[in-house]
């Protein structure tokens, strides 16, 4: 098992160095000059401030250079200063958004277990039936569906038409509480589950079926017990082993994939604040984000990776 | 469980369908406000409009409610287009959204009337001497800044050397030929320029040169002082939370009263919110999420009058300025150095249709030139001289370069010239980008290239900083000008683009990266230096006349339609529409979407 945790940590490395130089060489390659960003269009008629500028942010040095120096500092912690908000660590901005999509993600993951497990388990039990049909065709369309359009349609309908829920904006805990918080945070949240609704309950639904020809759960009817119990007791939880993993894989994709939904609902996450610090040019905040991101991801995906050896002997075997 | 399960999946196919059919007529939209054409805007008759429920109600009414007995209290929450990314006027780049925000915690030296003047705010008056070089400023006696400090002659002196060190203020001090601030009295402060400036009260009225901040905290905590800054205004910074909301409460130790003598402010506190998303930031003032909008786009100002033809309780204060729309030509890129090809691609472009495309039917109004018909700058005769749509003529005109076998992009006659349309990846630009496309291509004699930039993107090719400042460019969205006075935004216009362009004009000096189109004529910028050298109105309105007919005549660049903005808010918002200068002047209204919230309060 220690050899197994070695082995993915050094691929854990090698992927954070690959993520960080590709991301780096990407953001040079966006055209456009921060500097020119910073100044706007009434700073840009200096030319000797726009050098000076340049200098002093380091952007007149090599690319290569530039990304040694980022990444000997990002190795001891220091993400750099954001360009635009001077003053203001990249390290700093993450930490202040990033609990923010946490919290997206992990609302949209219950959101979308608690309505996909029923979905499942039902499409599973009622296989063929209308209800499959109804609930597959539902299915199929929250996959087809892109989430900014759910989006705009659960504006549309709980603020704009019924007036439950605010469109816009974020209520920190913090500041507001919990109920004011969850107000802004549950119409994103939808929107963002809807789609991994449908994905976890396609798997549970084809787990759950395969788990229903099983002996045991035979020996269960035979028994007497009702189909309620066998189905949430017996059935569910050796069919979801597949979605657990997926949960795991999801989540952290769903840490970099707010960026549309934040910015539709103007939500202060990761996302909101990347997609600002590209149309700025703040390449120190794209960077940070993106590794930061990456790095979750990478993460997540190494824990999942040996979860499944835990679980799985033959994999650890082979 | 089976009926409940049945119910639920009806209820989510019903909703998929709902939204698969429902679509977006609100894409994710550039968070910034820029320089590049979004489409024209305006209405029919030009300038304000109050739209409250009737539509078709065509009154130009900048006008205060001076009836009404003002209540004080409340808070509201204002969805602007984009976040201010600091709050500094001499450092940080500041467009409309974060204009809201300065006024609300700055007062400014000078503001602009209704009438396009310039008048005191804090200042009580401003001289010239008699060659425009010395400016003599009296201040309001008895205005302190947030943290009690008093504010003297000696508080604008100070500013100065931060102002000179700042990327904002340093660029306006070298536009307005600023050359030194001092304090000779306790509230009188002397301005030297280097050259004659008769425009240089506007300089006061913008932010960059005239919000008048607390210098001594400044220098404490440069950068602290983005998110905590301190002005004089009648609001005071509450709290910051980066691309979420930043909140201003009332002043109470504000200077300002209304013409009535009321205390200013009225409201409790206000909640500014960057809301990028069109349709969500409508959506947001619908659902009473905000109780204030603004935008700077024709596609949500249609959606917005469609609301209250619907039955919407809102006000829409709407505002076409001289803010136009349309596009630039590289002058210094063949083809486009050729007056023919400019003249010809301009007069085959349809305004009708991109403005239709862009969603302005009915909002916008054609542009001709840098002014709209209600300002006070507009030429009637620059209207007549700008070469109108005329697919034939402008087909013609274009023949003759293709035609040339001595035509500057080096291909054989007859050949067709390529051409590259560049706008930023905005749903409307595009659709027009495509209507121009259309008709360029219908002669057969242009191969049009589209592109889509972000924001930034455009604009550094633009600007072309990498290639002496001549730019990438060659057909490129952009928007001009603005309600300040005309010298703010011509000048850069018209000054020489490169340094061998200035050496050879016999100004080596004078370089301006801003020439976005690298057209220059020497008689079009020598006019608009001398309209800097006088103030008396005629000869300046004959200048600026004779820099727009060079316009005409030249095509560097070409017009869609005036750029109409709106603020929308709840009905039982007042005090919006006209506000006013201490001297009881109306102002100049809610120009690009800026609000100014000090007399607003709730009935």
């Amino acid at each position: 098992m220690a050899k197994i945790i070695a082995a993915r940590l050094l691929r854990l490395l090698a992927t954070l160095f690959a993520v960080t130089f590709i991301s780096f060489m990407m953001t040079k390659a966006l055209p456009g000059d921060p500097a020119v960003a910073i100044l706007g269009q009434d700073g840009i008629q200096n030319e000797e401030l726009l050098l000076e500028l340049r200098a002093e942010l380091g952007l007149d040095e090599p690319i290569p250079v530039q990304y040694v120096t980022w990444l000997g500092n990002a190795v001891r912690g220091d993400l750099g200063e954001s360009y635009i908000n001077r003053g203001q660590s990249v390290a700093g901005t993450i930490g202040q958004r990033f609990p923010v999509t946490l919290q997206l993600a992990l609302m949209a993951i219950i959101i979308a277990l608690l309505l996909a497990i029923p979905i499942g388990v039902i499409g599973a039990y009622r296989q063929g039936k209308w209800q499959d049909q109804a609930s597959s065709a539902g299915v199929q369309v929250a996959l087809s569906v892109p989430n900014f359009v759910t989006g705009i349609f659960l504006i549309w309908l709980f603020a704009v038409k019924l007036e439950w829920l605010p469109a816009s904006n974020w209520n920190r805990i913090s500041d507001k509480g919990v109920i004011a918080n969850l107000k802004t945070a549950i119409l994103p949240a939808t929107a963002l589950a809807l789609t991994q609704m449908a994905i976890f309950s396609r798997l549970v639904r084809s787990d759950m079926i395969a788990t229903l020809q099983e002996n045991f759960i035979l020996s269960a009817r035979a028994k007497g017990l009702s189909d309620r119990f066998i189905l949430f007791r017996h059935a569910l939880r050796p069919s979801s082993l597949s979605v657990a993993t997926l949960v795991g894989i999801n989540f952290g994709a769903l840490l970099g994939g707010t960026v549309i939904i934040e910015t539709l609902f103007a939500i202060p996450g990761l996302g909101f604040r990347l997609i600002n610090a590209i149309s700025q040019r703040d390449i120190l905040v794209i960077q940070g984000i993106t590794v930061f991101i990456a790095t979750g991801y990478v993460i997540i995906n190494t824990v999942v990776d040996l979860f499944y050896s835990v679980l799985d002997p033959r994999i650890r075997r082979s | 469980m089976t009926r409940t399960l049945s119910k639920f999946l009806a209820l989510l196919f019903t909703f998929a369908m709902i939204a698969a059919a429902c679509g977006s007529d609100s894409s994710p939209d550039d968070a910034t406000t820029d320089t590049t054409e979004d489409g024209g805007g305006g209405d029919d008759d030009g300038g304000s409009d109050v739209t409250t429920g009737d539509v078709d109600d065509d009154d130009t009414v900048v006008e205060a409610d001076d009836e009404t007995e003002r209540s004080y209290g409340g808070s509201i929450a204002v969805g602007l287009e984009a976040e201010a990314v600091g709050l500094r006027p001499w450092e940080d780049a500041c467009s409309s959204p974060c204009y809201n925000i300065f006024v609300t915690i700055y007062d400014k030296l000078m503001e602009q009337t209704i009438d396009g003047t310039y008048e005191g705010w804090l200042a009580e008056d401003i001289t010239p001497s008699d060659d425009f070089t010395i400016w003599t400023m009296n201040l309001r006696p008895g205005v302190t800044f947030h943290n009690g400090v008093e504010l003297t002659a000696q508080t604008i002196a100070d500013m100065f050397p931060i102002q000179q060190e700042g990327s904002q203020s340093s660029s306006q001090i070298a536009a307005s030929n600023l050359a030194g601030v001092e304090a000779t009295g306790d509230l009188e402060v002397t301005y030297t320029l280097s050259q004659p400036n008769s425009a240089f009260p506007a300089f006061l009225s913008r932010v960059q040169l005239g919000a008048v901040f607390e210098p001594a905290a400044a220098a404490a905590d440069l950068d602290g002082f983005s998110n905590e800054p301190v002005g004089t205004g009648p609001f005071v910074i509450e709290s910051r939370d980066l691309d979420n909301e930043t909140v201003v409460v009332r002043n109470g130790n504000y200077w300002g009263v209304d013409p009535q003598g009321n205390q200013l402010p009225f409201l409790d506190q206000i909640s500014f919110r960057p809301i990028p998303d069109e349709g969500t930031r409508l959506d947001a003032l619908l659902s009473g999420t905000v109780e204030a909008m603004q935008t700077l786009r024709q596609g949500t100002i249609r959606d917005a009058r469609a609301a209250v033809e619907d039955g919407e309780d809102l006000t829409l204060l709407e505002f076409q300025g001289n803010n136009v729309g349309g596009g630039q030509f590289n002058v210094l890129v063949p083809p486009f150095d050729d007056v023919r090809v400019r003249r010809g691609l301009t007069q085959m472009n349809s305004q009708e249709n991109v403005i239709d495309a862009l969603g302005g039917t009915g909002i916008s109004l054609p542009g001709t030139q840098w002014y709209s018909p209600d300002s006070v700058w507009y030429s009637q005769k620059v209207a007549d001289a700008w070469p109108q749509f005329d697919f034939e003529a402008g087909s013609a005109t274009l023949q003759e370069y293709i035609d040339d076998p001595e035509r500057s992009d080096g291909k054989a006659p007859g050949e067709p010239i390529d051409v590259e349309l560049s706008c930023p990846p905005d749903p409307t630009l595009i659709a027009a980008m495509q209507v121009i496309e259309q008709t360029w291509s219908a002669t057969g004699n242009v191969n049009v290239n589209l592109t889509n930039y972000d924001q930034q993107t455009h604009i550094n090719y633009a600007l072309g900083a990498e290639n002496g400042f001549v730019g990438e460019h060659g057909a490129h969205c952009w928007r001009w000008s603005d309600d300040n006075d005309p010298s703010v935004g011509i000048n850069p216009f018209l000054a020489p683009p490169t340094p061998e362009i200035a050496e050879a004009a016999g100004i080596p000096d004078i370089v301006s990266p801003l020439n976005f189109s690298n057209w220059f004529n020497a008689e079009a910028f020598g006019a608009a230096v001398a309209a800097t050298q006088t103030d008396n109105f005629e000869e300046r309105y004959a200048l600026y006349e004779q820099i727009q007919l060079a316009i005409a005549e030249e095509v560097p660049i070409w017009y869609s339609g005036h750029t109409a903005t709106m603020i929308g808010t709840v009905s039982n918002m007042q005090g919006l529409n006209g506000w006013h200068l201490p001297n009881g002047t109306v102002g100049i209204g809610f120009t690009n979407a800026e609000g100014r919230w000090a007399e607003v309060w709730l009935n």
